[in-house]
């Protein structure tokens, strides 16, 4: 045997040798001159055989494929960087096992005595006594320590890429893998991660210590990950601090810390390593998981496949009845392979079993049901429109796309028109749903070519697409960001390489991480679309300038010069925000934890009746509060506030302002400062000052400085003002956190993407308990930043009615209100183009309302979009409408609403029965999603004043 | 006259009015001045404050005692980039009626009354283009006589439209650079700017200043390099002593807005005391 490398031979790529290579190069030249003897004494056919008596190897990338962030537990006794760690008489084994109970995925094991204490001995004890997979973290200098390490019970092995050339790289990870092996290659920066990834290596190790200098750069994973294909495990070593650090990296879609000194150095190692599980854990709650795209294997030929399918929880999988096709199954086969599912599957009718056919007639297709009794039927050839009626399962119609270099030159937009329309007339017909794919032909998958990605999300952004053809892990992940296809299908990218004569077979690996990968796709990306949004692109995003609307009329950047590098700057940082999961993990942490989000959506029995009642019709009305008034600070302006105040940290600035009207965005971004330490004043009109008294308290014991506005009518819009002013002096080092989806761009969109969770977590809810999409989602209007967050979900949903309820103050008749949509028109206020209430000269007019909240001008860009389109439907509420609503609310529920969200209430009715929105009736038995914005509170003094005078 | 008599009148521009268009107009008077070897002075007087008469008088104090321009304040609502005076001016002024008809009725007196002096009336955006193009507002300044506009929160990145309509109706469009605007924005403001550029000489809001604000030196320098019209500098420019600084500096214009209508007084009617102040800030031009 020869010595394929060792240090010195990486000196031709750098003269400098050991120099170079630092203190790595010293280790692993004495590891080399260690064990020197012992290898060159070893005899073939002993190892041979101690080979093949070796405890067989334990999955180690297998368990890293399946969802999540996983926990590699290492066991040092000292090292170069940090000196002892542990004494050295440590029990490693009891500390091995306190981290497998804690729920570390494998368990990594120092080797090298002379920097760290460990050996090869510490390895064979730990793996004998945990049952979890083992990784020696070994200096691998010499080819034959491979066999040795299996022999020991190495499960996976350390190779450090800085240590070997290119080639004799790529043998070494082929011979770990060879031995049953796994390789994990580690680099630590884009050269070596270029020779990794030239490796069979599935496992790339990213090492935030630079193992020449030992410095720590804990940016060097999340920077390097991006450059890794998704097809690959990506482990993070070194450099965790804290469990923020595993979330992050887990929102990345990293795969697994490689965690030492953070746990050897905490007294209970069991609770450290179950800490950091926890963080790894892929997210849950409502929201997140509404974006997760559904999967299913299909192809699958035998019962390994039904196994690997079922094992890695796959929504579906399908069973090919296409004679003649690589994947054919006789009808008896496929009965088998889908009583074996049923047999082993962890939930009843989990996997859904689909029964993939090519032109079958009606009767072909009614024997198929009757033998294999699949939960949906595939058709996979040109079957017409028709033949769906007469199947007695859901039918799942396949629509083939040119492959991307036949539509090359075609026009996109015309064969996405051609698409969208074909697939329409199988939903009409009652099609449960349309797969896109690119075989280009009657093979029900399997031919590895990608569809134009564009053509793709043109359909998607149209109908429900299930995306199938030439996916594998490496690029589903991709398909899935770049379009809004509610699910991925995948056959041929999920297989073993084939072997002549052979029917196509399933990797678990692969079908584990290709579902891995398309589950984690959208994870904490919420500005991603994720479903269709058939409606014009202006209702629902900006376009580069702010502008709104079907004709791009509202929005924009109206503000004085001072201002625009501000905003400029802001935008730019945002964008970077916007889709990075890293932000967006941490900020939905801290509303889990202490924004108290989700909140809950509650079913109010006995308000229902009363507005019943009060609608004068025979009505089933099933009404579903969302809860706002129970997140932190009792409304949902926390959403935006801790948003911001994140936003904030990264813009660099060490001070914010904010404006308020009740003072609920006060004291959220009051609240959001004291939580990340960030000074903090908020303007607040002298009116407001006067009706909200117990907030401007809590702004005070939160540690804001509450400035007193008495310009104008010293209500909300003059606070604005104020504000701005403020910002305009301090732009430097001051971030305005503005509190309603309004002013000049990019605050509209921001404002909403932190608030559209309102919305998101409130539509799965609602399935969950209501079982549809609700009829109507209501909500008050101010500013819009909780209309907007509540609605913005259902914009795309037909079936879904969207209301908003001004503050008419009192009475529309009277001009004395706040209903800037019913009786505004066009015009200019705090940056941005929207409805307003102005005179003939353009004098914003003074609002009227005994809401504070909703006691402004104006209204925000997106929401004048939506009501000048036509897709919302506009109400209103007096003063002593929204008043009686928060006495009945609280007499008939046991909650008292802020007096904003009681005008929410107090228009139900009249939209219920026609006599405000659009008039047309609704069906009798109504579901209404209603914007519990608030808690009432703030508004009791002025609410004892109503009732008295009302006695 | 009242807003309401002056509404009802005829709008096309008086025959004194000057031949050549507001652009132009503007240009020859920082020419001017320049020739004399001065900065110009560009006083302002809000319109309607503390009434019609009163501000009319109070402009042609500010004309005759050296005004080289004549910036008019369209009072409004909402002036977020205006500090403490100009806010208390402006809201005073509409408790008192000031309305545009009356705004473009005082345009048309001063400029009938002293055609010489180019008028450049400053307003918010809301009042000139609010939900349309500005061209309705546009041609009633100009036709009353207004040489240019300036518009406190309209910047090239949505001004495109209205600078069409501008140039249609003959009326500079005056653009503002801050010392938060990086170089390349200035050149590019500057280069769309028609008459002259307002170059913002403070991070702030409008409001008399003891002292001019630090690093005005190299913005003014900077801006001045960048534009082909003429630079006036504005925002905290108050005493004489500001002007001279200001005059070294290279600029072509100073303009001054809260100290004059400090100098008018508590109730604004100090048109005497106006005419001093600018008589003074004019002795410091040049």
């Amino acid at each position: 045997m020869t010595i394929v490398a060792r240090p010195a031979a990486a000196a031709p790529r750098a003269p400098a040798g050991r120099g170079r290579l630092g203190v790595v190069g010293q280790i692993a030249e004495r590891r080399l001159a260690d064990l020197r003897p012992e290898l060159d004494a070893l005899d073939a056919v002993d190892v041979r055989h101690r080979l093949a008596t070796a405890d067989p190897p334990r999955p180690f990338a297998q368990r890293l494929a399946s969802p999540g962030l996983h926990l590699i537990a290492e066991i040092k006794r000292r090292s170069p960087s940090a000196g002892p760690i542990a004494t050295g008489d440590e029990d490693v084994l009891a500390r091995a096992r306190a981290y497998q109970a804690g729920g570390a995925a494998a368990i990594s094991v120092l080797c090298e005595p002379h920097w760290f204490g460990g050996s090869v001995a510490d390895l064979e004890a730990v793996r004998a006594g945990v049952s979890v997979p083992v990784l020696a973290k070994e200096f691998v200098v010499d080819r034959r320590q491979l066999p040795l390490l299996r022999i020991a019970g190495a499960d996976a092995v350390l190779l450090l890429a800085v240590l070997h050339g290119r080639a004799a790289l790529a043998r070494l990870a082929q011979e770990a893998l060879d031995l049953g092996l796994e390789p994990l290659v580690e680099v630590r920066d884009d050269r070596e991660l270029d020779a990794a990834l030239a490796t069979p290596a599935r496992v790339i190790g990213i090492n935030n210590r630079d193992l020449r200098t030992l410095d720590v750069d804990p940016e060097r994973a999340a920077r390097l990950h991006a450059a890794v294909p998704e097809d690959r495990l990506v482990i993070a070593e070194s450099g965790v601090r804290d469990a923020a650090t595993i979330r992050a990296w887990r929102a990345l879609g990293i795969d697994a810390a490689l965690v030492g000194e953070a746990l050897v150095r905490s007294g209970s190692p069991g609770a450290a390593v179950r800490a950091f599980v926890e963080a790894g854990a892929p997210p849950t709650d409502p929201a997140e998981s509404a974006r997760v795209a559904l999967v299913k294997i299909c192809g699958i030929t035998d019962v390994a496949g039904i196994e690997a399918a079922i094992r890695s929880d796959a929504d579906a999988i399908g069973l090919n009845l296409v004679p003649g096709t690589p994947r054919a199954l006789a009808l008896e086969e496929a009965v088998d392979l889908a009583r074996h599912a049923r047999a082993i599957a962890r939930q009843p009718g989990r996997p859904r079993i689909v029964a993939v056919t090519v032109d079958r007639s009606a009767t072909q297709l009614g024997a198929i049901v009757r033998a294999l009794d699949p939960d949906a039927i595939q058709l996979n050839g040109s079957e017409p429109p028709g033949l769906i009626a007469q199947l007695e399962r859901p039918a799942l119609k396949v629509l083939h796309l040119p492959p991307a270099s036949d539509i090359a030159n075609a026009p996109a937009p015309a064969l996405a028109a051609e698409l969208v329309a074909r697939a329409n007339a199988y939903l009409a017909a009652g099609a449960a749903q349309i797969f896109l794919d690119t075989s280009g032909g009657p093979h029900p998958g399997g031919t590895g070519r990608r569809a134009d990605p564009a053509l793709v999300a043109a359909v998607a952004r149209e109908v429900p697409v299930v995306l199938a053809g030439g996916l594998e892990p490496g690029t589903v992940g991709d398909a899935l960001r770049r379009s809004a296809a509610v699910a991925v299908d995948v056959a041929s990218g999920t297989e073993r390489p084939r072997q002549a004569g052979e029917r196509p077979r399933k990797d678990p690996l692969k079908v584990a991480l290709f579902i891995k990968r398309a589950r984690a796709a959208r994870l904490d990306r919420p500005n991603l679309p994720a479903r269709p949004t058939p409606v014009d692109p202006g209702l629902v995003e900006a376009d580069d300038r702010g502008r709104w609307g079907t004709r791009r009329q509202f929005g924009g950047r109206y503000v004085p010069e001072t201002l625009m590098a501000a905003l400029g700057e802001l935008e730019r940082e945002y964008g970077r925000v916007r889709h990075d999961p890293r932000f967006w993990a941490e900020l939905r942490e801290l509303l889990a934890t202490f924004g108290g989000r989700p909140t809950p959506l509650y079913r109010a029995d006995r308000l229902a009746a009363s507005i019943v009642e009060r609608v004068g019709a025979p009505l089933r009305l099933r009404l579903y509060l969302k809860r706002e008034d129970l997140a932190h600070t009792g409304a949902h302006k926390i959403n935006n506030a801790l948003g911001q105040a994140l936003l904030t940290r990264r813009l660099g600035k060490s001070r914010v302002i904010a404006e308020t009207g009740a003072g609920q965005h006060g004291v959220a971004t009051a609240t959001a400062c004291a939580l990340l330490g960030l000074p903090c004043v908020v303007y607040m009109g002298a009116a407001d000052i006067e009706r909200q008294q117990p907030n401007v308290l809590r702004m005070g014991a939160l540690g804001a400085e509450v400035r007193s506005v008495t310009s104008g009518s010293a209500t909300l819009k003059d606070a604005i003002n104020d504000a701005m002013r403020d910002w305009v002096t301090n732009v430097r080092t001051t971030h305005y956190v503005l509190g309603s989806a309004m002013g000049p761009h990019p605050y509209p969109t921001i404002v909403r993407d932190l608030q559209r969770r309102i919305g998101d977590e409130a539509a799965v809810q609602i399935v969950d308990v209501g079982g549809r999409l609700p009829d109507l989602a209501l909500a008050c209007v101010g500013g819009g930043s909780n209309a907007i967050g509540l609605l913005d979900r259902f914009i795309g949903e037909p079936a879904v009615r969207l209301a908003v309820a001004e503050a008419a103050g009192d009475g529309l008749a009277t001009g004395r209100h706040a209903a800037a949509l019913a009786g505004g028109s066009p015009g200019i206020l705090h940056g941005a183009r929207s409805m307003l209430l102005q005179d003939a000269d353009g004098q914003v007019l003074e609002a009227h309302s005994a809401s504070a909240g909703l006691d402004y001008p104006g209204v925000g860009p997106q929401i004048a979009a939506l009501a000048a389109a036509g897709r919302l439907e506009l109400a209103t509420a007096t003063d002593d409408d929204a008043f009686a609503a928060m006495a009945l609310t609280a007499e008939r529920e046991g909650i008292l609403p802020a007096l904003e969200t009681a005008h929410a209430i107090a228009a139900l009715p009249r939209l219920l029965s026609g006599r405000e929105g659009s008039g047309r009736p609704y069906a009798e038995d109504v579901l209404v999603l209603l914007g519990f914005s608030g808690r009432g509170d703030k508004d009791l003094a002025a609410f004892g004043r109503w009732r008295e005078a009302h006695a | 006259m009242t807003a309401a008599a002056s509404a009802a009148m005829p709008e096309a521009r008086p025959a004194s009015a000057p031949d050549p268009s507001g652009p132009a107009r503007i240009r020859s008077a920082f020419a001017a001045a320049r020739a004399q070897g001065r900065v110009a002075l560009v006083p302002y007087v809000v319109g309607g404050y503390p009434d019609p008469e009163t501000s009319f008088a109070a402009a042609l104090a500010a004309i005759d005692n050296g005004a080289d321009l004549l910036e008019v304040g369209l009072p409004y609502s909402d002036p977020l980039a205006d500090g403490a005076t100009l806010q208390r001016a402006s809201a005073a002024a509409l408790q008192s009626g000031a309305s545009f008809d009356a705004a473009v009725e005082l345009v048309r007196q001063v400029t009938t009354a002293r055609p010489d002096v180019p008028v450049v009336p400053m307003a918010y955006v809301n009042q000139i283009i609010g939900g349309g193009d500005g061209a309705p507002a546009a041609r009633r300044l100009a036709a009353a006589g207004a040489s240019g506009l300036i518009v406190a929160d309209l910047t090239p990145d949505e001004g495109a439209e209205f600078e069409r309509v501008a140039a249609d109706a003959g009326l500079a469009l005056v653009y503002l650079v801050a010392p938060t605007t990086p170089p390349e924005r200035i050149r590019r403001i500057a280069a769309r700017s028609t008459g002259f550029v307002y170059c913002v000489s403070l991070v702030g809001v409008t409001g008399a200043r003891t002292r001019l604000a630090a690093g005005i030196g190299p913005l003014v320098r900077a801006v001045k390099a960048a534009s082909p019209v003429p630079v006036g500098v504005g925002f905290g420019v108050s005493r004489p002593a500001h002007v001279r600084a200001i005059a070294k500096l290279g600029a072509d214009g100073v303009i001054v807005a809260s100290s004059l209508v400090d100098a008018l007084g508590p109730d604004g009617r100090d048109v005497r005391s106006l005419g001093r102040l600018v008589r003074a800030l004019r002795e410091a031009t040049g």
